[in-house]
């Protein structure tokens, strides 16, 4: 830089006026508020008693304040780590593909969005419903083509009826089946959309050379049926899976016929039928993102969306001055591509990359929009951060602006090693 | 709760006061004399003239609700020449409030929806004691009940009760209701029965909105305010018995046999954590042939999430119940409602806040208000033909027939860092009881440390 | 804090990736490796991760066309297949709402304004910086550079009292003043970087034809600063116009900004999507036109330090 010497020797109030204004503003509203953040620290929530660090004590010892600290802890280290990697990765692989500036647009658009919008956008992407949520959308789909998905997933035995729920999720009549008289399993729950297709339920015979039986949704419209009888009206429940068992063994199985019935072979008579539990597992029903357990790393991957243009952005240019030669000297002498991206590459994008992740890391320490937005309030709490935290603490009738002031010195101490180094940098730049 | 019991000697005198103070109103300050449509009634309020002066007014209402309340604030403009502009205040008042008292900038009423936030507005010496116009109104149309929830610690009346809710309702959809073959009941076992029985036909029986837990302190409101009777609901509304006490343990068994029931619950009782209050209602009306939900528990207003969100007919396909008496009790009556009150830092209130005041519990601006629906008045002078449809009317009649015969909303009568803030105090304690309902133990002891610390005994 | 390393490429636009597809001599090992795993496998990776970036806007945008009614029961999804559900009215609502159009003047008014005083103030602060020689000018600087990193955060209770003593609390005026003063120690930074690489003769063939410092300062100095001037312009502009917490708490509640007038839709009786798509997607609008139209210096603007 070249002004380590000045050109001209300006006369003390040129100099001063061209200072003024922005000297008169740093002062008055960065300078004079940190002052008062400091000295206001000091104080108790009324402002009038001195009470030492017990603003600080308390920090570490509310639990709702300690949550913050914990959950900011998870995004200084998650947070730019993750957006520096997918940074790393999208600039080696845009590197050479020819279209690779569309794709870098898409991914850094979400920087000229706001905080507010990008809130906004995600609150929609995490909804839990998976017939509304995208996240949840996807993931069961994915889920959904690698599992089979059962027939009748909220068919249950009716209380009290004569079925019961085994421990792994079968039904089981405990009554044992006997050859000509035929077995009623009576269910229940069975939402209407899935019986649209479903033929009326049919009572079997009773041929006494085998057991029979039906299995329906046992409930009429209007409630007017009676339990445990197939009345007109009701319902089959076809493809469902029966077993006959003996002591633990299934001796037969079979599957119910579109009328609800099923027949078993002789050696069944006797046996306790069974309704296999995989006729009724429960649908995937996604994750839940705003749920108090992931609700952070949710709004981090928010944040990752916005933010990992940016690292890209960097780190491509820090490649596009990597020197080739250094590389394809590397080469020569017989190392892998892995080895010259780990041996080479990375250790001279290492500054670009500290960079990258120093900025993202400050960044981090002040997000507020991202959490205040997304996080349904159920789980505001979990999801909290010192910068909610002070906004929370310093205005309404529960203000403590002894506390919020003392979290706004600590997230001021957070930065000051950062600060320092880049004062460091800079002298010896000037030095130079 | 501090001083919330009424001091009949002190109103007497007040009263007294008051009507002195009506008849010696300036008649001249009536407004110009061109006739909008709001102006067919014969004014009952004198107000005075304030041309020139201006008012901020913030209120937590967005889009139909404000408009509807802009007209009540136009009719004030036009009687009075005042100007009045009102700004969206956003959930949490009291941030709003001290934010901008913070910046010196305070609006200068602000409608205010719980009693112990007022109480702390009024602690705190953010707002103004009423002027003797204003309570000249309030004596004669507000019953006792209404206008002492307004009261601060030091006993004197702060706001005014504008805008009611009607909190002890079931909403339920007619086509759950058929296929289950089933109807309204009226106990909270037949209540129960009927869960299980729309449960059978297929229908999952309610949607309860635990994202947002004051749906859950409505909920536990309702059961203890019938169970274990109203003097029982006072007294551990002031923290005179602690959570841990036997009748909390018998209210949250009573509830955990709904919430218990993962299977009663649409998405269980973690995907009743996640829902919240709208998409509770829309979950249960949204599809009109085959509902996802049979029954959502919440207040009036439901109606109005209904008309704007779904395409079901409130009275046709979306119908309410009261909600059931539990055990011995009587139906329990939970109200809640807004309170406007002057935002006056020095301690007075100006002549043009006073004069809104006084308006706003007249009965000129309830039946402005009324007329497009969505809105209850507590003013028990408020003729009941001014309201659009028949629920609303049957809503209203209901409100003022029980007359002080009411409880206001337990959750909202509490310091708010108990009973109004995210992730702490009865949202955080009810939210964690719906997550493990078998635990009643631990959920008291919970409630019980936030509300030791939030009372500060 | 970007730090200087980063400086260099503010005045060279021209580096920015966005207009550089790497050009045939530039054979980077990045191909090496992606050719072992084959090209068409990196091209499959970056259109399924180009899609998915690009998803959560898309539902936005597609949701904004939607009927509170179809947002409520399906996802937007629903809508690529449906044209049926496709309609205008949220935006016609949105746009006939006096408070939302008054809210994008308001947002306006704050923007253009942060954003001149920032340049003016800030280019006049790095010319002295960058060319007077005063006594402890280079310490001032140091703290200027110093409080780059300060977290807003920490003004907001001082500042808000200070405002009221003033009395341009929720005024339009204090919503300025705050985002100038945090958008200044980047704005001498950038800008005194920038000035110093002027070429010393220039000013003093200026000063031989007897400009004075205003002049030189207005004649030389700022066309010659122009894409460094455009590069603070452009990030501190969206900087202004994304804020939600500065005017949270110092905009006039009664006109606010699009970002706060949205907030307050955000309630817990209602979370009434019909509104808050169509809303979201108009405030990113001047945004990304700006962010299209002048992506060289809105990424040189980054890259120099998107330290806030």
């Amino acid at each position: 830089m070249a002004s380590g010497k000045a050109v001209i020797r300006a006369r003390p109030w040129v100099a001063a006026s061209f200072l003024l204004p922005a000297l008169l503003l740093l002062g008055a509203l960065v300078v004079y508020p940190i002052g008062y953040s400091i000295q206001r620290s000091l104080f108790d929530a009324s402002g009038d008693s001195f009470v030492g660090l017990d603003n600080f004590k308390e920090i570490f010892t509310n639990d709702g304040i300690r949550t913050a600290l914990k959950n900011n802890l998870i995004w200084i280290v998650v947070a730019p780590t993750v957006a520096t990697a997918l940074g790393l990765i999208f600039a080696v692989l845009t590197e050479r593909v020819r279209w690779a500036t569309v794709f870098k647009l898409v991914v850094f658009m979400p920087m000229a969005i706001s905080m507010l919008a990008a809130g906004i956008i995600f609150r929609m992407v995490y909804e839990q419903n998976p017939d509304r949520g995208l996240a949840n959308a996807l993931a069961t789909t994915v889920h959904d083509t690698f599992a089979e998905s059962s027939g009748w997933p909220d068919a249950e035995p009716r209380p009290g009826g004569p079925l019961t729920v085994e421990e792994d999720g079968s039904y089981l009549l405990t009554e044992p089946v006997t050859a000509g008289t035929p077995a009623l399993l009576p269910l229940v729950a069975v939402p209407q959309p899935q019986l649209s297709d479903a033929e009326p339920a049919v009572a079997p015979s009773g041929d006494p050379g085998e057991v029979s039986g039906t299995v329906w949704m046992d409930f009429t419209r209007g409630g007017a049926g009676a339990e445990n009888t197939i009345d007109p009206e009701e319902l089959a429940l076809s493809g469902i899976k029966v077993e006959a068992v003996v002591d633990g063994r299934v001796v037969a199985d079979t599957k119910t016929g579109d009328d609800g019935t099923f027949t078993l072979p002789a050696e069944a008579d006797g046996a306790q039928l069974r309704l296999t539990s995989d006729n009724f597992t429960s649908p995937y029903n996604g994750i839940e993102w705003l749920g108090p357990n992931v609700v952070t790393p949710a709004i981090i991957a928010s944040y990752v969306w916005m933010w990992a243009g940016f690292a890209m952005v960097l780190i491509a240019a820090g490649l596009a001055s990597v020197p080739r030669e250094t590389l394809e000297a590397a080469r020569v002498d017989g190392a892998g591509e892995w080895q010259v991206f780990r041996r080479i590459t990375v250790p001279l994008l290492a500054p670009v990359l500290g960079v990258v992740f120093v900025t993202l890391m400050i960044n981090v320490l002040k997000i507020f929009d991202l959490v205040y937005v997304i996080a349904p309030s159920s789980s505001q709490a979990d999801a909290n951060v010192l910068a909610l935290q002070l906004y929370l603490s310093s205005f309404g009738t529960g203000a403590d602006q002894g506390v919020g002031s003392a979290i706004a010195v600590f997230l001021l101490l957070l930065v000051v090693p950062v600060m320092i180094v880049n004062l460091r940098r800079l002298r010896r730049e000037n030095q130079r | 709760m501090r001083g919330s019991g009424p001091s009949p000697g002190r109103r007497v005198k007040r009263a007294t006061a008051a009507v002195v103070a009506t008849t010696a109103l300036a008649l001249s300050a009536c407004g110009s004399d061109e006739e909008g449509e709001a102006a067919q009634r014969e004014p009952t309020v004198e107000l005075p003239d304030l041309s020139g002066e201006s008012l901020e007014v913030g209120a937590v209402w967005t889009g139909a609700e404000r408009d509807n309340f802009v007209r009540v604030t136009e009719e004030f403009e036009r009687r009075t020449g005042a100007s009045v502009t009102v700004v969206p205040s956003g959930d949490n008042v009291s941030q709003f409030v001290g934010t901008k008292i913070e910046g010196g900038a305070p609006p200068d009423v602000v409608m205010v929806p719980q009693p112990g936030v007022l109480r702390e507005f009024a602690d705190n010496g953010w707002i103004a004691p009423l002027g003797e116009t204003t309570r000249a109104q309030l004596d004669a149309n507000y019953t006792e009940g209404w206008q002492q929830l307004a009261a601060g610690g030091d006993g004197d009346l702060y706001g005014v009760y504008v805008k009611a809710a009607n909190k002890s309702l079931v909403w339920y959809s007619s086509t759950a209701f058929d296929y289950a073959g089933v109807s309204a009941p009226d106990t909270w076992d037949a209540f129960v029965d009927t869960a299980w029985t729309v449960w059978e036909s297929g229908t999952t029986p309610v949607s309860v909105a635990g994202g947002d837990g004051w749906t859950l302190t409505d909920w536990f409101e309702n059961i203890y305010l019938s169970q274990a009777g109203p003097e029982m609901y006072d007294r551990l509304a002031a923290h005179e018995i602690p959570w841990t006490d036997e009748s909390v343990t018998e209210a949250l068994t009573t509830l955990g046999e709904l919430f218990g029931e993962g299977r009663l619950l649409l998405g269980g009782q973690s995907g009743s954590l996640q829902t919240d209050f709208p998409t509770s209602v829309t979950n249960t009306f949204s599809n009109l042939t085959t509902p996802d939900a049979g029954m959502v528990f919440e207040a009036d207003f439901v109606g109005s999430v209904i008309t704007d969100n779904t395409d079901a007919e409130v009275g046709v396909d979306a119908r309410v119940f009261p909600f059931p008496a539990v055990g011995a009790g009587d139906p329990p009556v939970v109200s809640a409602g807004d309170a406007a009150v002057a935002v006056a830092p020095d301690g007075e209130m100006s002549e043009a806040q006073e004069a809104f005041l006084t308006y706003l519990a007249s009965t000129d601006a309830a039946a402005i208000w009324a007329e497009p629906g969505g809105f209850v008045s507590p003013n028990k002078s408020l003729e009941f033909d001014v309201y659009p449809n028949d629920v609303q009317r049957g809503i209203a009649e209901a409100l003022i027939a029980a007359g002080d015969d009411f409880r206001f909303d337990m959750s909202d009568q509490t310091p708010a860092a108990f009973g109004g803030t995210t992730g702490q105090g009865m949202w955080q304690g009810l939210q964690n009881f719906l997550r493990d309902p078998d635990d009643i133990e631990r959920a008291q002891e919970y409630l019980e440390s936030q509300a030791a610390d939030a009372y500060g005994h | 804090m970007t730090a200087p390393t980063m400086t260099a490429h503010v005045p060279d636009p021209a580096d920015a990736p966005a207009s550089a597809p790497a050009g045939p001599q530039r054979r980077p090992w990045g191909e090496r490796l992606a050719s072992l795993a084959s090209g068409s496998v990196v091209r499959v990776i970056l259109v399924v991760v180009g899609v998915l970036w690009l998803l959560p806007t898309a539902g936005l945008l597609v949701s904004s066309f939607r009927d509170p009614r179809d947002i409520a029961s399906t996802g937007w999804w629903e809508a690529l297949t449906d044209p049926g559900q496709w309609s205008f009215s949220n935006y016609d609502s949105l746009l006939g709402n006096e408070k939302f159009t008054g809210s994008v003047w308001t947002t306006v008014a704050i923007t253009l304004p942060a954003t001149a005083l920032v340049v003016v103030v800030g280019a006049l602060a790095a010319y002295a910086f960058a060319w007077m020689d005063f006594p402890g000018r280079d310490w001032v600087f140091l703290v200027v550079v110093g409080l780059l990193v300060v977290p807003i955060q920490v003004a907001l209770i001082p500042v808000a009292r200070l405002f009221n003593t003033l009395g341009i609390f929720e005024t339009t005026a204090g919503v300025v003043l705050f985002h100038s003063a945090f958008g200044l120690p980047f704005a001498i930074f950038l800008l005194r970087n920038f000035f110093a690489e002027i070429p010393r003769e220039l000013l003093e063939a200026a000063r031989l034809d007897g400009a004075g410092e205003l002049r030189l300062f207005f004649r030389v100095v700022l066309p010659l600063g122009g894409p460094a001037i455009a590069a603070l312009a452009i990030f501190q502009f969206m900087w202004v116009w994304n804020d939600m917490l500065v005017a949270l708490i110092f905009a006039d509640a009664g006109s606010p900004p699009m970002t706060v007038a949205l907030q307050q839709e955000m309630r817990q009786f209602g979370s009434n999507f019909d509104v808050l798509a169509p809303g979201a997607f108009l405030t990113m609008l001047i945004p990304l036109a700006i962010f299209f139209a002048f992506q060289r210096q809105f990424v040189s603007g980054v890259m120099a330090g998107a330290v806030k």
